[in-house]
């Protein structure tokens, strides 16, 4: 089952939240368990603690009676020894009985019944052992006999027996219920850690299974990429083909068109040589007035025949110039370039120092600020990019000032480089912006000579160096054409196969 | 060209007014020797090396071509390699008069024993003007007897 990302992280976070829960759910049971237990082991503690206490109180109690006894019997002081021991310690044990047993109000009245019982108990003894002392034996004896002391010593002893027994009972249950807790403490930690595991093993599957989707989705793009790549190679291969193509079926229209030209033109000037003659003949020659097949000849020969000629000189000298320009540009494009190190500075300078003579001419300047070192590239593009650039700034010049123009160049990043020339000459408009880049397309007042090939050819030239050309303009103000250029063209040629 | 023998210049061109225009401007140069033209490389070959491909037809003559390489039937460069491979004609001067000017098919034509290759001149006046230099060269050139 594919695992989308939606999916994989919703899973992901179900997963880790119980997992949460569990962990949450374990420590808070621990916690409350261990609470517990300590709450347990406080009340085992404190049990044993007042079963210590009754019983060193029972068994004072009972040394002493034993003592006390003996020594009313024998009247032998040495059978006094273990009452005289015990019975600093009573109080301090009563003490401590009546310390663990507060916090119980059941039995509060019991342990005051308690002392008065042990303080009557030890008075009697008191006084029974000062009666023998004093040598009255029966005294004490009799004094026994009332019951009194006994009766307080059944009811110490019976409370303290039922104190013993709940104790027993008491510890008993702590036993049990801490032996639960431990158990529950067990279960808790087996299903939680199972929960655990569980969890684990579900957002491992989830992360495993979701990496594998990756792996193959990543498999499928390097894929696509690399069928990409192929096609692009082969559409550019294609394309390099057909501009191949595109300029040889030029080259090969071109010198075909050009052939009959030649016949047109040779034959036109044929023809001239022969209408001169003809035309010198007729004008030596007397026409009379009555003859109207001479009358024409003779216009014919020397007005007729001379201007249609000369008509068909200049229509084929154009067509001459036009095939001309297209035969220049399609031999451009299948001259092989040559990429070498061109110092554009240099470049520039030379450039603009062959036309020195036009620009000075009309006071104008050229100034060069170059801040790029050499470029890899063909040397005569660069040469007649830059030289046509110039040849136009200086041709469209705005005669109303003097010319300026700036040549700069600078890195732009993508291991390019931009070459601007400004001018201030009279501009290009808005609409004729892309125009001006097309074969034989002229831009503003025709009032130069000119074919219209010089920028169409220059765009041509960048292209095959794997640039570009733009421009801004306003009429008017002047234009800045900007040549984006690789500053490595070998890369581009490579690219290519040119 | 002023030997006993008079020197015929043959002519390949499959353009009829460039044929016209050649003869003309030759003409004009002073040049008054026989031209004979061939608008296609078959009957060129016929005439130059004979029915039988021998060349022995032309022993004796002397002869000059200028050859168009853009033929119909075949490439001036096909013309070229059978005259200078025929031991009869090989020493005739060949003169390549054409339009292409592709470097290595001016080095091809040269390497296979072309005496001179002439790019027509793109517009006609240069055409013209180179057509009657050749000519002037012409006049003075010493052309062999074929063997």
């Amino acid at each position: 089952m594919p695992i989308t990302s939606k999916t994989f992280v919703r899973s992901t976070a179900l997963l880790l939240l119980v997992g949460l829960l569990a962990l949450l759910a374990i420590v808070g049971t621990n916690v409350w368990l261990v609470e517990r237990s300590q709450g347990y082991f406080n009340e085992i503690s404190e049990g044993r603690r007042a079963r210590v206490a009754a019983i060193s109180l029972r068994s004072l109690l009972q040394d002493m009676e034993t003592s006390q006894r003996g020594y009313i019997i024998t009247q032998d002081e040495n059978y006094l020894g273990p009452y005289n021991d015990s019975e600093p310690q009573v109080e301090e044990q009563l003490e401590a009985l009546e310390a663990i047993l507060a916090p119980f109000p059941t039995v509060t009245d019991s342990v005051v019944q308690l002392r008065e019982d042990v303080l009557f108990k030890l008075n009697e003894m008191a006084r029974t052992v000062e009666m023998v002392r004093e040598g009255n034996g029966t005294g004490a004896v009799e004094r026994i006999r009332t019951d009194a002391g006994k009766e307080a010593m059944d009811r110490i002893r019976s409370f303290l027996s039922a104190l013993l027994s709940g104790i027993d009972q008491r510890l008993a249950e702590g036993d049990q219920n801490q032996r639960d807790t431990l158990t529950m403490m067990r279960w808790v930690s087996i299903i939680g850690g199972i929960v655990i595991l569980l969890v684990v093993a579900g957002a491992m599957w989830a992360v495993l299974s979701y990496t594998q989707e990756l792996a193959r989705a990543r498999r499928e793009v390097e894929d696509a990429n690399a069928n990409l790549e192929a096609r692009v190679k082969e559409r550019t291969a294609d394309l390099g083909k057909a501009n191949e193509e595109i300029q040889r079926f030029a080259y090969i229209v071109t010198h075909d068109l050009r052939a009959p030209l030649v016949n047109i033109m040779g034959f036109t000037a044929e023809l001239e040589t022969s209408v001169d003659d003809v035309k010198t003949f007729m004008e030596r020659q007397e026409v009379g007035e009555d003859d109207p097949v001479a009358a024409q000849a003779r216009t014919a020969a020397t007005t007729d025949l001379p201007e249609a000629i000369s008509f068909i000189r200049a229509a084929t000298r154009k067509m001459d110039g036009l095939i001309n320009a297209i035969l220049k540009i399609s031999r451009e494009g299948r001259r092989r370039l040559n990429p070498e190190p061109v110092d554009l500075a240099e470049l520039a300078e030379a450039t603009a120092a062959s036309v020195h003579h036009q620009v000075s001419e009309s006071q104008g300047e050229i100034v060069t600020d170059i801040r790029v070192g050499k470029l890899v590239t063909d040397k005569m593009s660069i040469e007649q990019i830059l030289g046509n650039m110039l040849d136009n700034a200086i041709k469209y010049q705005e005669p109303s000032r003097s010319l300026r123009i700036a040549i700069r160049a600078r890195h732009v990043p993508g291991n390019r480089v931009v070459i601007e020339i400004e001018d201030n000459g009279r501009g290009i408009a808005d609409a004729d912006h892309e125009r001006v880049f097309e074969l034989f397309r002229r831009s503003g007042t025709q009032s130069k000579p000119g074919e219209g090939i010089g920028l169409a050819h220059v765009r041509t030239m960048v292209r095959s160096l794997g640039g570009d050309v733009t421009l801004t303009s306003k009429l008017g103000q002047g234009t800045t054409f900007i040549i984006n250029l690789p500053r490595d063209a070998r890369s581009y040629l490579g690219s290519f196969g040119a | 060209m002023n030997n006993a023998r008079p020197v015929t210049i043959v002519m390949v061109e499959d353009d009829e007014g460039h044929a016209r225009l050649i003869e003309k401007n030759i003409r004009r140069a002073g040049v008054a020797n026989e031209i004979v033209a061939f608008t296609n490389g078959t009957d060129a070959l016929n005439y130059l090396l004979g029915g039988d491909g021998s060349g022995l037809v032309n022993k004796g003559r002397q002869l000059l071509v200028l050859l168009d390489l853009n033929l119909p039937d075949m490439t001036g460069i096909d013309i070229l390699e059978k005259v200078k491979g025929n031991e009869h004609t090989r020493r005739s001067p060949v003169v390549v008069l054409t339009t292409t000017d592709d470097q290595r098919e001016i080095q091809r034509c040269y390497d296979l024993g072309a005496n001179v290759y002439i790019t027509k001149p793109v517009d006609y006046d240069g055409f013209a003007n180179a057509i009657k230099q050749l000519g002037l060269f012409f006049s003075v050139m010493q052309i062999p007897e074929t063997e």
